[in-house]
């Protein structure tokens, strides 16, 4: 009796309470970058730094390599370093909240460079939150003074997953296809560069025609396709030791190449007798697995990554359509139904979507949906482009385009792009060239 | 294009006799007049509906008058009754100089890269069992596919892309 | 005699050279552009917790859960759906251990029945990404529609039942939520299929100045999978900081001064 009067007094209390709160939804906010504040670094004890160590100039090329990771995002707004008042040894100890809350950060990125004990070079950053006055992210990197611009990329990631709950995708590398020369005798070689452009180098001299390169899951792999000696084969390159081979002896062309998610096997498409299936090739065993067979043309098959279903692009409905079939080639189902023709289909490596081309009423696009079709979004449109591939975090796609000629070729041309999966923050890579057909690697630390 | 629409100019007239008879062969004459006058306007379009390239622009000759090439719809590896004709030459000028020859088959710029490389070797292989049918050996033909990589006209044009939609008879070194 | 022989050493150098001419990689040098060297990471601090005061959250949370059920039927309690999010890049050894949690996760009926999907163009012509903005406005003025709507029944509703406290009116309502939509950054990277209700109590000085705020699931913050809650609830604490003092009406403080502030991006981030 005393329990259910005192749970019943309690009852009117809580109501009572409760209807004294008011409540108001936030449904909208401002859908502007994160202002952020990339504070210089600073050397601890310079006297035990290198005179060419100092020459490197660490203590900026750092942080403006991080500020212009995080800007490329779309995700930040990086606030002018002019207006910065704190040095950044304070910035970095114990940083005047006020100070950066006066110039609109709302976050700070501090930093500083020692040489310990063990004269290895460590780079230390914390992130703050200027807003709620508290430290939020604090790491420190071992590394070789030549290794900063991973370092900076390292720290762009940590930055980028603190701020957004998701992974980065600033150390990385993307391979891809250089090409220089006219439009009807193009002379392409596979280039690898870091995800901002910088170190980039060819792989091949342009002897032969190469196509459609792609990353094995640690990114010292690479399958491509190659018309060397004029028979056009899938190849393998080791591009640490710069060993490669081609992929199984096939009696006619293979194409379309792709890793397995675990990186043993390699999945592409094999025209016999001009009719093009999908087969699988565990690259350990050698043992070749026919997964489609169908008199329509099947090709560009991707990885679910989990390695249990296979989406590709077959004609076997009379045009080029989506599909999705488990690994071991049951269950074929088409998943493309909108107008138009649907190409290259990439499952994202967070398994949610699959990126695709569309070619609809003489326009490209690349989009994407969800893995059983639904939900088609359309991202960006043009005259030609296609081929995306997803960065390890599944949030951003590069692609290539391709301009429109005029007269005997005039105006040609081809390059890289990125784009946000939300249809933003569409951006031109640079290269030393023309590109084309590139893959983005996985996270290279990790 | 132009040979089609004469075959079927032919067929009507022959349709045509048959229900009429001969008495109306004046009406009839007529009515062949008029859709040769259609077909010869159309001779003057090198792209018509199908779009299949029906020019000669790009073309090269194995021999006097054996072309090297014949054109395609997009994204069809269907061989066109003027394509039939031109391989039927091809086949008898293989035949007669006993030549090996590789077949390249191409697709123009408006597919993706790699559904186009399968569509190249679609066409090469259409033709390659076609100049089978007629007798060649499967041994002297060889076929690769260029998908779009190798176009013989570099205009983004609808013209340039029927051009491109082809695929060629190379005599092998 | 010697002709033959120098003739064939000449062969055989042409020989040599042309195969090394065709070989598709006459690059000896190390191919790689920048060798990979480990580099070791580690933390330098404690991974922040923020605010909460655990005994009154878990009080607050009772009668919050209590009042959803009697009053805001409408307002479904934020569901946590572990989101499958696999490794970038797995590495071979790290899959088998990896394959069997998510043979769990990931159903093969994951892949539904086919269904007809009506093209895109339907609805938007052609996808312009300058249209955005555009569709943004009006989602918003949808959304700010239905809140209307929402808030009045929740007002009638509270009307009926207790006379006591009536609560703000809208206008007043209105004022507030202006100010902290100037003040939400939205974080960017947010994923669009998900709950992202954050729930924020506040408790106000007469002033309008912050006398406490904490965030009412705190505990969704720290689970796996929900990376993107603690960014989002973390934005939110910022844009009540930086509102800090919110200009509330010179009267009835006694209405205003406990206010729950309902943050949910979902609207915009969808476009």
């Amino acid at each position: 009796m005393k329990k259910f009067f005192l749970t019943f007094f309690s009852f009117f209390i809580i109501s009572q309470s409760a209807f004294a709160l008011v409540k108001i939804d936030i449904t909208r906010g401002n859908l502007e970058p994160l202002p952020a504040a990339i504070s210089r670094f600073y050397m601890d004890d310079p006297a035990k730094f290198s005179k060419e160590l100092k020459n490197l100039k660490l203590e900026e090329k750092i942080p403006d390599l991080i500020s212009t990771n995080l800007k490329r995002s779309g995700l930040f707004n990086i606030i002018d370093p002019k207006s910065y008042i704190q040095s950044p040894s304070i910035a970095h100890m114990k940083p005047t909240f006020q100070d950066w809350a006066l110039i609109k950060a709302q976050i700070m990125v501090s930093g500083k460079l020692v040489i310990d004990s063990k004269k290895r070079l460590r780079v230390e950053f914390r992130l703050w939150d200027v807003v709620n006055a508290k430290e939020i992210e604090g790491l420190a990197l071992f590394a070789t003074p030549n290794s900063w611009r991973r370092i900076a990329h390292i720290i762009s990631d940590k930055i980028y997953e603190r701020m957004t709950g998701e992974l980065g995708y600033f150390d990385t590398r993307i391979i891809y296809v250089a090409e220089s020369g006219a439009k009807d005798q193009r002379v392409k070689k596979l280039a690898i560069m870091d995800q901002d452009g910088a170190n980039n180098k060819y792989l091949t001299l342009g002897n032969e025609l190469v196509l459609t390169p792609r990353f094995n899951p640690t990114a010292q792999m690479i399958t491509y396709m190659s018309y060397f000696k004029n028979l056009p084969r899938v190849y393998l390159l080791n591009i640490e030791t710069g060993m490669q081979e081609v992929v199984g002896d096939f009696p006619g062309m293979t194409f379309a190449p792709r890793f397995s998610p675990d990186g043993k096997k390699i999945i592409m498409s094999f025209a016999k007798d001009g009719n093009s299936d999908i087969y699988s090739m565990d690259l350990a065993t050698r043992v070749v697995e026919q997964l489609t067979s169908h008199p329509s043309i099947d090709t560009s098959p991707s990885y679910s990554p989990d390695g249990r279903y296979i989406t590709f692009n077959s004609d076997r409905s009379g045009s080029q359509q989506v599909y999705v079939m488990k690994s071991d080639g049951s269950n074929v189902k088409r998943i493309s139904y909108g107008e138009g023709l649907y190409g290259t289909p990439v499952w994202s490596p967070r398994g949610d979507l699959i990126a695709f081309t569309k070619i609809y009423r003489g326009n490209f696009y690349i989009g994407v949906m969800r893995s059983d079709g639904s939900g088609e979004r359309l991202l960006t449109q043009n005259f030609y482009q296609e081929a995306p591939s997803w960065a390890p975090n599944g949030r951003v796609l590069i692609f290539y385009r391709e301009t429109k000629a005029g007269k005997s070729g005039v105006g040609a041309s081809s390059s890289l792009w990125s784009i946000d999966l939300t249809g933003y923050n569409e951006r031109k890579i640079k290269t030393p060239t023309d590109a084309s057909d590139p893959a983005w690697s996985g996270l290279l630390s990790k | 294009m132009n040979y089609v629409k004469h075959q079927l100019s032919l067929i009507i007239l022959r349709e045509v006799k048959m229900l009429k008879g001969l008495r109306n062969s004046f009406l009839v004459i007529v009515l062949g007049i008029l859709i040769s006058a259609c077909s010869t306007t159309a001779t003057k379009k090198t792209v018509g509906a199908g779009d299949v390239y029906t020019g000669t622009d790009t073309v090269k000759y194995l021999a006097t008058g054996v072309a090297d090439r014949v054109f395609f719809a997009t994204n069809s590896s269907k061989l066109t009754a003027a394509a039939t004709a031109t391989l039927d030459k091809q086949a008898d000028y293989i035949k007669s100089s006993k030549i090996s020859v590789v077949i390249e088959g191409h697709a123009d710029e408006r597919g993706t890269r790699e559904y186009n490389l399968a569509l190249g070797e679609r066409r090469a292989n259409a033709v390659r069992d076609y100049l089978m049918s007629k007798g060649i050996a499967k041994a002297s033909i060889k076929v690769i596919s260029y998908g779009k990589e190798r176009p013989v006209n570099t205009e983004s044009s609808a013209l340039a892309w029927s051009q491109n939609r082809r695929s060629v008879t190379v005599k092998s070194k | 005699m010697y002709k033959s022989v120098s003739l064939s050493v000449l062969f055989h150098i042409a020989f040599i050279i042309f195969t090394l001419i065709t070989l598709p990689f006459v690059k000896k040098e190390p191919i790689t552009a920048q060798q990979l060297i480990a580099i070791d990471i580690i933390q330098i601090s404690e991974k922040t917790q923020l605010p909460f005061a655990p005994k009154a959250r878990e009080i607050i949370e009772k009668i919050q859960k209590e009042k959803e059920k009697r009053v805001v039927t409408k307002q479904a309690p934020p569901k946590i759906t572990p989101k499958e999010k696999p490794k970038a890049v797995p590495l071979p050894d790290q899959l088998k251990a990896k394959r069997e949690e998510e043979k769990k996760k990931q159903n093969p009926e994951e892949i539904k029945e086919l269904v007809r999907q009506s093209s895109e163009f339907e609805k938007k012509e052609l996808f312009d990404p300058n249209k955005i903005a555009a569709l943004i406005d009006k989602s918003k003025e949808e959304t700010a529609e239905i809140q209307r709507k929402q808030t009045l029944e929740l007002t009638q509703n509270q009307d009926s039942s207790v006379s006591l406290n009536k609560g703000i009116t809208l206008s007043q309502e209105d004022a507030i939520k202006a100010q902290i939509y100037k003040c939400w950054n939205i974080p960017l990277g947010l994923p669009y299929d998900q709950n992202l209700l954050v729930r924020i109590r506040l408790k106000l000085k007469p002033d309008g100045s912050i006398m406490f705020s904490e965030i009412l699931d705190h505990a969704r913050m720290n689970q796996p999978g929900q990376a993107f809650y603690k960014v989002l609830a973390e934005s939110a604490l910022r844009a009540v900081k930086l509102c800090d003092p919110l200009k509330m009406p010179t009267t009835g403080y006694e209405k205003w001064k406990d206010l729950q502030l309902n943050f949910d991006a979902k609207e915009m981030l969808r476009g």
